[in-house]
Parts: C-alpha cells; sequence; structure tokens
C-alpha cells in the first residue's frame, strides 16, 4: 500500500515535470483581501478562466481583518503575492515604507493603464511618481435610494437640485413623515456615512473638484469656509427636526446596513419610516430579504442633487485597489497583467449577487447581472471621461484623519448639534499630522 | 560537601550549557528552518502532518540523547542536571515570546510611527495629552473601579447567602457562575441585544428599548390589536434610545432634574452611561467566579469560631464583617488582584459591543487601534507598555504578600 502511493508520488511529480516545461503551468499565486463570503468567491471565480489558460493556479484568502493582518504580514516578511487593499491609502502606505513592488517592475504598461482606469485612478496608488495600486472593483456612493412608488403616490417629483431636495423634505416633514434615513453606526468606523455626505456636498459645492482635491491633500485647512459651508449643509440634514426618522438616537445608534429598514417597514398610518437614504451601490447586500430582489425596481435611486451651478456632474466612489509584493516572478505578473485587462471582471459580474462594479472603461456592461449595476457602471465611467469621478476623501486621507478624527468628530458633531461645527472642524484640523 | 575534580567540573558546566544553551537552540532552529523551508514545497495538510510526525519525534529523539549524556554524570548530579534540561526549552520559550517582545515594545515605544527614527518620549507625551488617550484612561480608571468592586462586592453577597441556605446551594451557585462558562465575546453578544436599538416604525427587538416604548397609553411595540397595529411613533410614547451611544445622561429626565446643581450633580450628569452599560457586562460575567471562590473560602472558616460569634449573640452582619471578612481577606485579595488583571486586558466586550465609538475606548483596543486603524507602530507600544506599567505593581504587591505569607 504504501509503494503504491509512493510510486503514484513519483509519477505525478514526474508528470508534472514534463508538463511544466517552459510555461507557468502549476504556478501558485496568493492573492489576499478585505473581501468575504459573495464577494469573495466572485473574485476567486474571475480567475477560472485564467487558470484554465494559463495553468497558474491563483489562490484567494479574504478576511475580516484583512487590515490588521497585512500589518503584520509585512512586519514579519511573510506577505501573500498580491493584497487587494479595501483603500489606496494602504497601498500608499505600504509604498511608502517600500514593500511593494511598483507596477512597471511587473510588466505593467502605465500608458495603457492609465488609459483604461483614467489619470486620477492611477494616481490614487501613486507615490512619489511611482505607480504602485493596481485599480480593481469600485462602488458609486453618490445616489441617494428612494422608492418610485412612494413618491408617486404622494406627487412627490425626484428632486435635482439640493434646494428641490430641502424643500421636499420640508413638505414631507408638514406632512408628519420624515424624509431622511440615516444611520452610521459601524463597529469602530462609526461617522464615515457622514463624511460620506460631506465630500458629496463638498464636490458639489466651491470649486468642485478643484476644492475637493486641495480638501484632501490638505492644501486648504479642515476649517475652511468651504468646508465649514459642507459642514452647515450636512448638520441642516442631521438636525433640522423632523428630517431624520429617529433622530440623534438613530443617526448614532443604527447600523449603516440597518440604517434602510425604516424605509421597507411602514408605521400605523401606511407611510414608510423615511423616504431617501444616500448610501452607496453596496448597501442592497444589506437589505432585508424581501426588499433586495426589488433592488432597481422597487428602490432605485436618483443622482445626489446638484448644488452650486457650473460644476460637472460629480461622483463620489470608493473601491479596492491591489498592490505587488513579489518581484520578478512571470507567474505573479501574468495575473497582474490579467486584473488589469477588459475581461478580468466578467465572472464576477454575471454573479447575481454582485453589486460592484469593474473600473475598465472597455469593460462590457452589459454583462452585469442587474440593471441597477448597470446605470450605476454608466455612471461611474460618465463621470470619469469628465475627470469628476473622487474616490471617497476620508479613505485617502491620513489614517488619524480620515480614520480617526473625521470619523469621531462627526459622531460629535451628530449628537452636540450644529453649535458643534466649528469645534469639530477645529479638532479635525489640528490632528492632522 | 564533596569536591569535584576539574575535569567532573568541566563536564558539569558542559552538560549544563548543552541543556540550557544549545539544546533548546537546536531544537527551536532545527525546526523553525526546517519548517521555513517546507512550507514552499508542499501543502498545508501535509506540513501539519509532517510537523506531527518530524517534530514529536524529534523531540523525543532529543530529549532521549540528552538523557544518555546525562546519565555519564555522577550519579549525585543527575537529578539536578535533569531538572534543567526539562526546564531549559521552557526557559528559552519565555525568553523567546516573553522577554524578548516585552523588551522590543519598550524599545518600539521610543520610536517613531514606522518604528525607524527615535523619537524620544514624545509618545508618553501624546498618552497624556491626547484627548482620546485621556477618555480612553479615564474610561480604564472607571473599569477599574466598578467593575473589581461591583464584583467583589456581589460575589461576596451571594457566596454568603448561599452559603446559608439549607438546601439548593449548588443549584444557585451554578446560575450565578453561568455566565463564566460563557465566552466574553457570547456575553457581548447578548447584551448587545439588550441595548440594541431600531429606528421607528421598526419594532424594538431590544429589551431596554421594548420596555421603555411600550410604557404609556396606546404606546405598544408595533403589536397588532383588534387587527390594526399600533405602534409607537405617537409624541406621547417614550422615544427609544440608542443606549451604548449615551456619553451622559442628559437625554434623560433624571438628567436634567439633576442639571444646575451641586458639583456631586455634575458629576452623575456626566457619567458616561455607555461605559457603564459596557462594565456590567463584566460584571455580570465574573461575579459567579468571585462568588464561587470565596464560597469556597467561606466553607473553610472552622464551624467553632461562627458558633462562638452566635453564641456571642453577634447579629448576622456582624459575623459577616467582623468573622467572615477577615477570615477570607487572602482569598478576596486574590479574586481582587485577578479582577485587576482582567480588567486591564478586557478587550473583547468593548470591541465587540461599541469598538471604542463613542467614548467608551480602554487601552487594549486602543493599542490594536494604533497599530493597525492607525498604522503607528510606536504610539501602539506606548500603550501596550502603559497597560504594562499598571500592571507591575500589583504582580510586585502579590508576590511580597506570597512571600510574607510562606515566611509565616
Amino acid at each position: 500500500m504504501k509503494k503504491s502511493i509512493l510510486g503514484l508520488l513519483v509519477i505525478l511529480s514526474m508528470i508534472a515535470v514534463a508538463c511544466g516545461g517552459s510555461s507557468l503551468e502549476g504556478e501558485e499565486v496568493f492573492i489576499t483581501g478585505a473581501l468575504v463570503g459573495n464577494d469573495a468567491a466572485g473574485f476567486q471565480e474571475n480567475f477560472d478562466s485564467f487558470t484554465e489558460e494559463t495553468g497558474i493556479i491563483v489562490s484567494f484568502q479574504g478576511s475580516d481583518n484583512f487590515e490588521q493582518e497585512i500589518q503584520i504580514q509585512m512586519e514579519s516578511g511573510d506577505t501573500p503575492d498580491i493584497a487587494l487593499f479595501p483603500q489606496p491609502g494602504g497601498v500608499v502606505d505600504a509604498a511608502k515604507r517600500g514593500y511593494l513592488v511598483a507596477l512597471e517592475d511587473v510588466g505593467v504598461d502605465l500608458d495603457e493603464y492609465k488609459a483604461s482606469f483614467s489619470e486620477y485612478i492611477v494616481g490614487l496608488g501613486t507615490v512619489d511618481g511611482v505607480a504602485y495600486g493596481g485599480a480593481h472593483a469600485f462602488n458609486l456612493k453618490s445616489i441617494i435610494w428612494y422608492q418610485p412608488a412612494e413618491f408617486e403616490a404622494r406627487g412627490y417629483s425626484v428632486p435635482e437640485t439640493w434646494d428641490e431636495m430641502i424643500a421636499l423634505a420640508d413638505q414631507i416633514v408638514s406632512e408628519g413623515m420624515n424624509p431622511f434615513c440615516f444611520g452610521m453606526e459601524s463597529e469602530g468606523a462609526s461617522g464615515w456615512l457622514a463624511t460620506d455626505w460631506m465630500e458629496d456636498i463638498m464636490l458639489r459645492t466651491g470649486e468642485g473638484t478643484v476644492t475637493y482635491d486641495k480638501w484632501v491633500n490638505h492644501e486648504i485647512p479642515f476649517n475652511d469656509p468651504v468646508v465649514k459651508n459642507a459642514a452647515t449643509l450636512l448638520s441642516q440634514i442631521m438636525h433640522t427636526e423632523g428630517y431624520v426618522v429617529g433622530g440623534t438616537d438613530a443617526i448614532v445608534s443604527t447600523y449603516f446596513g440597518n440604517a434602510q429598514d425604516p424605509m421597507f417597514s411602514k408605521d400605523a398610518n401606511g407611510n414608510p419610516g423615511c423616504f431617501m437614504h444616500r448610501q452607496a451601490s453596496f448597501i442592497t447586500s444589506f437589505w432585508p430579504e424581501e426588499a433586495i430582489a426589488g433592488a432597481g425596481t422597487e428602490t432605485t435611486v436618483f443622482p445626489f442633487p446638484a448644488m452650486d451651478d457650473g460644476l460637472p456632474k460629480a461622483a463620489l466612489g470608493g473601491g479596492d485597489m491591489f498592490a505587488v509584493f513579489t518581484e520578478g516572478n512571470e507567474a505573479v505578473n501574468a495575473v497582474v497583467e490579467y486584473m488589469l485587462s477588459p475581461t478580468f471582471f466578467e465572472a464576477a459580474a454575471q454573479r447575481p449577487d454582485n453589486s460592484r462594479i469593474y473600473g475598465h472603461v472597455e469593460f462590457d456592461s452589459s454583462l452585469y447581472s442587474k440593471d441597477i449595476t448597470r446605470v450605476l457602471a454608466d455612471a461611474i465611467t460618465g463621470a470619469l471621461a469628465e475627470n469628476a469621478f473622487r474616490f471617497d476623501a476620508s479613505d485617502l486621507m491620513p489614517p488619524e484623519v480620515g480614520a480617526g478624527s473625521f470619523w469621531k468628530e462627526m459622531m460629535n458633531l451628530a449628537v452636540e448639534g450644529p453649535g458643534y461645527i466649528d469645534t469639530a472642524l477645529n479638532n479635525i484640523e489640528n490632528s492632522w499630522p | 560537601m564533596k569536591k569535584y575534580s576539574q575535569q567532573e567540573k568541566l563536564f558539569n558546566f558542559g552538560i549544563s550549557f548543552l541543556a540550557l544553551g544549545a539544546f533548546p537552540l537546536v531544537w527551536f532552529l532545527s525546526q523553525a528552518i526546517l519548517f521555513r523551508e517546507l512550507t514552499d514545497l508542499i501543502s498545508r495538510n501535509m506540513l501539519v502532518v509532517i510537523g506531527l510526525l518530524v517534530g514529536s519525534s524529534f523531540v523525543f529523539l532529543l530529549f532521549s540523547g540528552m538523557e544518555r549524556l546525562i546519565k555519564l554524570a555522577p550519579r549525585e548530579r543527575r537529578d539536578s542536571l535533569e531538572a534543567r534540561m526539562f526546564a531549559g526549552p521552557s526557559l528559552f520559550m519565555i525568553g523567546l515570546f516573553l522577554f524578548y517582545p516585552a523588551i522590543r515594545t519598550i524599545y518600539l515605544s521610543f520610536k517613531d510611527r514606522y518604528g525607524t527614527s527615535f523619537v524620544g518620549l514624545e509618545n508618553y507625551v501624546w498618552s497624556f495629552n491626547d484627548t482620546e488617550m485621556l477618555v480612553t484612561l479615564r474610561n480604564q480608571i472607571i473599569w477599574l473601579v466598578f467593575v473589581v468592586f461591583f464584583t467583589l462586592f456581589f460575589g461576596l453577597i451571594v457566596g454568603w447567602l448561599t452559603d446559608r441556605l439549607n438546601k439548593g446551594e449548588a443549584f444557585f451557585k451554578s446560575i450565578v457562575f453561568m455566565p463564566m462558562a460563557i465566552s466574553a465575546v457570547g456575553a457581548s453578544a447578548i447584551f448587545k441585544f439588550i441595548y440594541e436599538y431600531r429606528p421607528p416604525p421598526l419594532t424594538q427587538i431590544g429589551i431596554l428599548n421594548g420596555i421603555r416604548v411600550s410604557a404609556g397609553e396606546n404606546c405598544y411595540n408595533n403589536r397588532v390589536i383588534d387587527g390594526s397595529l399600533k405602534d409607537y411613533a405617537d409624541s406621547s410614547c417614550n422615544r427609544a434610545i440608542g443606549w451604548l451611544q449615551q456619553r451622559d445622561l442628559s437625554n434623560f429626565q433624571i438628567g436634567q432634574n439633576l442639571e444646575s446643581a451641586s458639583w456631586l450633580d455634575n458629576v452623575l450628569v456626566n457619567l458616561p452611561l455607555n461605559t457603564v452599560l459596557l462594565l456590567v457586562i463584566m460584571i455580570w460575567a465574573y461575579t459567579g467566579f468571585a462568588a464561587v471562590v470565596f464560597s469556597a473560602g467561606i466553607k473553610s472558616i472552622p464551624t467553632d469560631i461562627m458558633e462562638a460569634g452566635q453564641i456571642d449573640g453577634a447579629s448576622e452582619l456582624k459575623i459577616f464583617v467582623s468573622i467572615v471578612v477577615p477570615y477570607i481577606k487572602s482569598t478576596i485579595i486574590v479574586v481582587g488582584t485577578y479582577m485587576v488583571i482582567t480588567v486591564l486586558k478586557a478587550f473583547d466586550i468593548v470591541y465587540v459591543t461599541t469598538r471604542g465609538d463613542l467614548e467608551t475606548n480602554l487601552l487594549a483596543v486602543k493599542m490594536l487601534d494604533e497599530f493597525s486603524k492607525y498604522r503607528n507602530i510606536g504610539r501602539s507600544s506606548t500603550v501596550a507598555v502603559l497597560i504594562f506599567i499598571c500592571v507591575i505593581p500589583i504582580i510586585i504587591g502579590n508576590t511580597y504578600r506570597e512571600k510574607e505569607n510562606s515566611s509565616i
């Protein structure tokens, strides 16, 4: 028995050697990331056809604790070949500390990469002029979810400008209901929903993307009048009596994934708990089971309303960015090339549970399983073409601010009320390293 | 005492060196190198199998080899050499996995965020100036005072009362002890549901809010009565409250009543309700442990002392204060010490429930935040050192007490 197993092993290894030759057959590439569940399965499926073609075995390991684990792995030198960071900030940080391999060194043609994902996106993963971050899938944040049937039944129309939205909100309040759902509890990341609101407002006020970029890079202080204006407008939403269902308690205590539940639930008078919910495209996977089927039909989106005149239609988004740790490995280079190709996301896009949007301009958006994803994808590519697509600012700021004081002060602002705006902004400004 | 010849001394030294230095080093390095090389070559499952086989047989061979060497030593030296042989690897391991990291952490606490250049005491200055750190330290103190006091207090009461029961003592003790059997994560999850908040018009599933919003006329927590839905959105009904987000009592009637009065009222108004609600979880979880230990201590009190007290006409309270407590003093100190260290290490409750949001952070969670969230190795190490410093006096005190006890 033992002999036969040994013999089998010898034969198998001989076959492997014989097949190997000059190709990359049987080479293994290990990728880690923060994706779990359906998203992780979708990501892994993307490599099925690639493995069939090249023989390179790609294995993806997702973890809820990816951000901690990758820190430990970098410190100890036990890194994966490629890591899929949930934010570009992670890539920039790792690159600054010298752990990453530049994309050019793994055979990426930068011009082609810029052409297919836009210069802005490439710039997010660039440190001192060297590109380290590979673009991946995005989500769109500049959207407001609503239920057309509820709007129609009450004669409301979709607001196109901020003022129209405020007028609609006032009307809803005067009719004894609450216009907005708002919940930003998020287990250690609480507050990011308010930072998203701020970012969307920043993109649409002042000089739009210009002030936005200055703000992200700290070329204007955090207590600049433009930023204060944005905070004041956000406070108007959070603190106007009756605007948010449940008031302050709901804002700070509701888990962001459950924040939209009031929209799907009726009170004693048959009215929904709220009518509008500003949240990114991925929120659909947090909805109650019975609501998911109606995504894009029963419950759909309108773009975040325009604010100041003369600014292009901006879109705010977030998303993953991958980075390479292994240098001089042909198999890894082939995987990187594949990950930046227009066909990469096909398998994941066709999964019914997918809500992620692939950033490549040549990606065939008809492949998305849901209509709503297609609409959102077009909004992103449209904004990219106008150079009005911007990444989540809090993800780009230094972690002390973007994952620290900015979130924290937004929570404090929600609790303390509009009188706290100046203190909040000053505190954030002072915490900037 | 027998004189050893030069040769024997050398031999002894050689064996001791082998046992304490060379042997563990060979033992550790050989396996580290072997498995480092193997990880890239074979699959993980194979590695586990090989690890079990090779690792254990390697240890066996090394130990039996050492045993043979020791057999060559003079008989009267063998015992101490054997002891060294077995202690050697553990000392080595403690050094490698405890002392080395501890010293390196202290070293890193004087360095910058990447751990590359020295910044002197900057991190320590930060830790006593940063508002968030100050709140974290404040919480840690509140936790220490409340959790240690109340666990001891309730533990003593339960231990004493169950001891006075004629029957059912085991039953009641096991009920109080039950939370100990639940992991802290599980306990936190349970309490998270107790404190749960949902925005209206959703049904409140948290028991505290469920009770709160059902109080009052016409207020029902989304119950259907006579075919019509009764909710709590009526303005006469109580609002649901996000319990774990209340940093003070200003949202409550009691808080408003207390406002603008003496300093004591001021302290009460600013009572960080969320922190208190979180530390209740720990008290709940550890009271049973304290009660069981105290109950064992109370059982060891000789009955004649108690009877003497009763005959002298002392009340139950008097007996408790004057006989029971002094008699089990050392047990109370041991449990207290254990609780202090447990509270300083407390991590899971805050991590699972609020993750440190809205001024509920604790040092252990802050340490992790600084490391993984803000990617600041220096500050993270500083927080770790602070926890370490807090534990030192307790360890020293305990060691002294042990010495006193053993000298009696």
